[in-house]
């Protein structure tokens, strides 16, 4: 791929017809035709993986600067009257980025491809600043981000935010404690538009309340000790993730509105008639909808924002576009005003594969989102033509195709025997060679073993747990399996049911167009098996249908990422059954876990229950204490194999990074996980286009 | 001939009211609903949706009611003209179609000028000299039109387009004409990309029309009303396109039915493919979303023309088809 060559091949040609149509083509072969050209150049992506960095925060008041400068489009706003000058902009205690690599110059369009009004992330993301805390670029240290600073309590029971004097919304009205106290009394305590509380404002199902001390001063309280709420206020949670991410497309929480704008729809400041009757002229049922329609940073140009830039094209168009808020209260380390870039512009591609040709053809300046990591050779080949760079920013989560046991099937009594017992799993899990999948589906640039985390996290168990019962060991698995009175094989070699119904057949469940191919993976697993003796059904069915199955406990095992688990506490679905919206290991624990034991069925497997009970108790404790627990959840649920991890650790999902080479201050590799909110982590208001 | 129209004007209510309940009814049939969808979604865009958010949305799109009452509320809106929000757009359906509608029929009535300026003068001309060196190449470009599926011509072009020529990829407006307002340059823009996907679009249509056209006219040319004509001296010309040729005509008068929803909604795949900001996308999307407001009004748009079309076709066939006529009067 390195060497310099401007003629295609026929058989290149049909490599990359192939890999351009793999999507499209409804079986989705592997792209293993390409790897096998490629025999000789192993781990084709590892050069590609850059050392971490980002820009930081300047803390300390006195080294902040003391003049400021703007944008040349502003600085005429300026001159001609129409805008305030930089300095009565920006907060008196603005944020102050340090680059990560130099100060930038201003103006240039960002452009970036998303795939309709349901690629809402695509810009959330980017414009994430608009949190109340944030973490650095390692994702591990949570820094200021609205708020200036924090503090919690002694006991734990107060979480206290300072807000930046004389910060101030998109429109120039000041930004304060009352936004705060807008949402709490209004928005969320209103029943109309927030029926039932939410779980991140609650300890241990007893809610909190929200409170101003002064203008700039906001206090959350909670009827018992909840540390865990600083790491909420930083993670992308309800309440901690911020305007566009948690007031988009009818959500309500985010623990802040622009209440001075969104009072003139809210039947507390005007009558309710008047409110329904301008609701229905502009074709919704009622003010409910009017109103989450109106603070929808996406679909509403008007609407007061605090992040780098705001919507000027709203998303439901063929073109979203933002341009830069003049308001913004980030600065860099010489007192200019960011962001750096004026505009972004998303094109609207109907199918990711005709994204991906516009990114191989150098149509975006910067995508990280919907770049296939199975497309990399072809995005490499065309790497100088694009005039683009390629970096490959690997994930924090253990395993990006996790086999998720269902800990409550019961539809064949025989399967569910097996499938909760402990030996059986981890003989599963040892009959699966990682090693043939990473090489095959990730490129070689994952990391094969158990579903813990990255070793970086302060959650991670140690190394040693990531082999535990995770390495390809066929002849003990053969041992378990013989031990456990499975020793009795058909003529092909596969191990039959004790009940003399045939084979033990599992059944792989796996979502259809998922962004890594887990129903190839699935059926290069089953290849494996055979040689342990287990014969398996992989079953790819339309997403929708996958979640639904699941929530109907159908599933025997279900096949997904363990993405976010890495911050087992802010995101743990993935990783325990607590969450009854994607409850994968076991939808009725779930129920039980959420219901405090009213609904559902209790785990009949003492370890897991145990796992849960410490899960329920670390929102109380100080953060090394959490930390420890974590480590003991997943020393049990790796020893217990109760999800078995193949590869992970991988850029795969929003980890391959499209870079033009016009574009300045770009990590050579960035934190790639939702709790940083990728690429948010690396200050996007930092990136400027070089001449 | 008006009692005629009436009772065809009443059964096409009937068939359209049939319409809508059958789309309601089938769009609802796979499990789980818009939020399930948004859920998902967001799961696997690195991002999620709470058990309590996911309730609240529910309730306030009137998800959590039975299907008949969600049906019967639907209907309500339509008949006042009103087809409810677009659930991931948050706009109202009617703008959300109407964006695309008319770039869907400008792609789509390109395509089908260029099937039939296509297709009808080598239908005729390979039936005349059939078996001619011609009618074999023709036959043999059509068959192949046939074979390869247009979504896969349409990445093949791309791919070339962008490895040779260094065209933009997909859509219908370059880059910076994208977003700007309506112009003369705009228009050219536009004109300038239709040519692909028309073609695309035509292709295979193309070489079913030749067949149907070679076949259909060689069934007349051996009738004895050719040969009389032939006998009484008329001109070559004249002889075929004013007697055979207009009864070839029969089955494109009859499927202009299927052309009037075709030119609504385009086609989904090459679209998709081709990245076209029309209309066969958008129901895809909403079909995955589960957006019954929008897939709903598609696809009730659909049956309207559909309905329209074969009565459209009903009366052209009348008009070129003197049997039919006077079968309608005896």
């Amino acid at each position: 791929m390195a060497k310099k060559r401007t003629g295609v091949t026929r058989r290149e040609f049909l490599q990359q017809a192939a890999l351009a149509s793999g999507a499209m083509a409804l079986t989705g072969l592997a792209p293993t035709a390409v790897l096998a050209g490629q025999a000789g150049e192993q781990k084709i992506g590892s050069q590609l993986i850059g050392k971490l960095e980002g820009p930081s925060l300047i803390l300390d008041p006195a080294k902040f600067p003391t003049k400021f400068s703007e944008a040349p489009m502003l600085a005429e706003l300026v001159k001609a009257g129409k805008l305030p000058p930089v300095d009565k902009r920006i907060p008196e205690e603005p944020m102050v980025v340090k680059p990560v690599h130099s100060i930038g110059r201003y103006g240039g369009t960002w452009r970036r491809g998303f795939t309709g009004p349901g690629d809402s992330e695509n810009g959330n993301r980017i414009v994430s600043t608009d949190k109340i805390l944030f973490w650095d670029y390692t994702g591990t240290k949570v820094m200021p981000c609205i708020a200036k600073d924090y503090k919690v309590s002694d006991d734990g029971k107060v979480v206290t935010i300072f807000l930046r004097k004389g910060m101030k919304w998109s429109d120039g009205q000041p930004f304060t404690a009352d936004d705060f106290v807008f949402w709490y009394e209004d928005i969320y305590l209103n029943k109309d538009i927030q029926p039932t509380p939410n779980p991140d404002f609650m300890v241990n199902g007893k809610p909190g309340r929200l409170t101003k001390r002064d203008e700039y001063t906001v206090m959350f309280e909670f009827p018992e000790a909840n540390y865990l709420f600083v790491d909420i206020l930083a993670g992308s949670t309800a309440m901690g993730g911020g305007q566009a991410t948690q007031q988009h497309n009818g959500r309500t929480m985010g623990a802040y509105m622009p209440a001075h704008y969104l009072k003139q729809f809210h039947p507390k400041y005007v009558a309710k008639d008047e409110l329904d009757k301008k609701a229905k002229a502009m074709g919704f049922d009622g003010w409910v909808s009017l109103i989450k329609n109106r603070w929808d940073w996406r679909l509403n140009p008007e609407l007061p924002v605090v992040g780098p830039w705001k919507t000027v094209t709203p998303i439901n168009t063929p073109t979203w576009t933002m341009e830069r808020n003049p308001y913004y209260y980030g600065i860099d380390s010489e007192g200019n005003q960011l962001p750096y870039i004026d505009k972004i512009t998303m094109a609207l591609a109907e199918n990711l594969e005709v994204l991906n040709l516009r990114a191989i053809a150098g149509g975006y300046d910067l995508q990280e989102r919907h770049t296939a990591l199975s497309k990399l050779p072809v995005f490499l080949e065309n790497r100088g033509k694009g005039n683009y760079d390629v970096r490959l920013d690997p994930a924090l989560n253990g395993s990006d195709a996790t086999l998720q046991i269902n800990n409550t099937y019961e539809a064949d009594a025989e399967i569910a025997k097996w499938i909760h017992t402990r030996e059986f799993r981890r003989a599963l899990s040892l009959g699966i060679d990682r090693d043939q999948l990473n090489e095959t589906f990730w490129l070689g640039v994952g990391t094969a073993g158990s579903v813990a985390p990255s070793e970086s996290m302060p959650y991670s168990p140690g190394p040693e747990w990531r082999k535990k019962w995770s390495t390809y060991n066929p002849k003990q698995a053969n041992e378990f399996l013989d031990k456990l009175g499975l020793a009795k094989k058909d003529g092909e070699g596969y191990r039959l049911r004790t009940d003399g119904k045939g084979r033990i057949r599992l059944e792989l469940l796996t979502a259809a167009g998922s962004f890594i191919p887990h129903t190839q993976i699935c059926e290069m697993i089953k290849q494996q098996w055979k040689k342990i003796g287990i014969d398996a059904d992989v079953k790819e069915i339309e997403r929708n249908l996958f979640f639904t199955r699941i929530n109907n406990n159908e599933h025997q095992i279900a096949v997904w990422l363990n993405d976010g688990t890495e911050v087992l506490y802010l995101f743990p679905r993935h990783a325990l059954p607590v969450d009854t919206v994607e409850a994968l290991l076991g939808p009725q624990i779930a129920r039980w876990y959420a219901s405090g034991g009213t609904q559902g069925k209790e785990p009949k497997d003492p370890q897991l229950k145990k796992a849960l009970e410490l899960f329920r108790s670390a929102a109380g404790k100080k953060p090394q204490e959490r930390y420890k627990i974590a480590q003991e959840i997943w020393k049990i649920m790796v020893d217990e194999q109760f999800s078995i991890g193949t590869v992970g650790q991988s850029p795969a999902a929003m980890g391959v990074r499209i870079v033009s080479k016009k574009l300045g201050n770009i990590p050579a590799r960035q934190v790639n996980a939702q709790h940083a909110r990728t690429p948010c982590s690396s200050h996007p208001a930092t990136f400027y286009y070089k001449a | 001939m008006l009692a005629y129209l009436v009772r065809r004007l009443i059964l096409a209510i009937l068939t359209t009211w049939a319409v809508s309940v059958l789309a309601y009814v089938v769009i609802e049939l796979p499990p789980g609903d818009y939020i399930t969808s948004y859920i998902a979604q967001m799961s696997s865009s690195g991002s999620f949706v709470s058990a309590q958010e996911a309730e609240a949305l529910r309730q306030q799109y009137g998800l959590d009611q039975p299907l008949y009452i969600q049906y019967l509320r639907w209907m309500g809106m339509v008949l006042q003209g009103n087809f409810g929000m677009a659930l991931e757009y948050g706009r109202p359906v009617k703008e959300v179609i109407g964006d695309r509608l008319w770039l869907t029929m400008v792609v789509s009535v390109g395509a089908i000028i260029f099937t039939w300026f296509v297709a009808l003068p080598i239908g005729i001309y390979s039936a005349v000299r059939q078996y001619s060196v011609g009618d074999y190449i023709a036959t043999f470009v059509g068959f192949i039109g046939l074979a390869v599926p247009s979504f896969m011509l349409a990445l093949i072009l791309m791919y070339f387009g962008f490895t040779m020529f260094n065209a933009n990829i997909g859509g219908l407006f370059s880059d910076e004409m994208a977003e700007a307002p309506w112009s003369l340059a705009k228009a050219w823009d536009l004109t300038m990309h239709l040519p692909l996907p028309a073609l695309i679009l035509g292709f295979a249509g193309t070489a079913q029309l030749i067949r149907i056209m070679r076949a259909n006219l060689l069934d007349e040319l051996g009738k004895p009303y050719v040969v009389t004509a032939r006998a009484r001296g008329l001109s070559e010309a004249r002889l075929i396109l004013k007697y055979p040729v207009r009864v070839a005509l029969n089955p494109f008068a009859s499927t202009i039915g299927y052309l009037l929803p075709y030119v609504v909604s385009g086609s989904i795949i090459v679209s998709l493919v081709l990245s076209l900001p029309t209309v066969g996308p958008l129901l895809l999307k909403a079909l995955v979303a589960q957006d019954m407001f929008l897939a709903g009004t598609i696809v009730l748009l659909l049956g309207v023309m559909t309905v329209i079309g074969t009565f459209l076709s009903d009366l052209l066939l009348m008009w070129i088809d003197p049997r039919i006529r006077f079968e309608g009067k005896q």
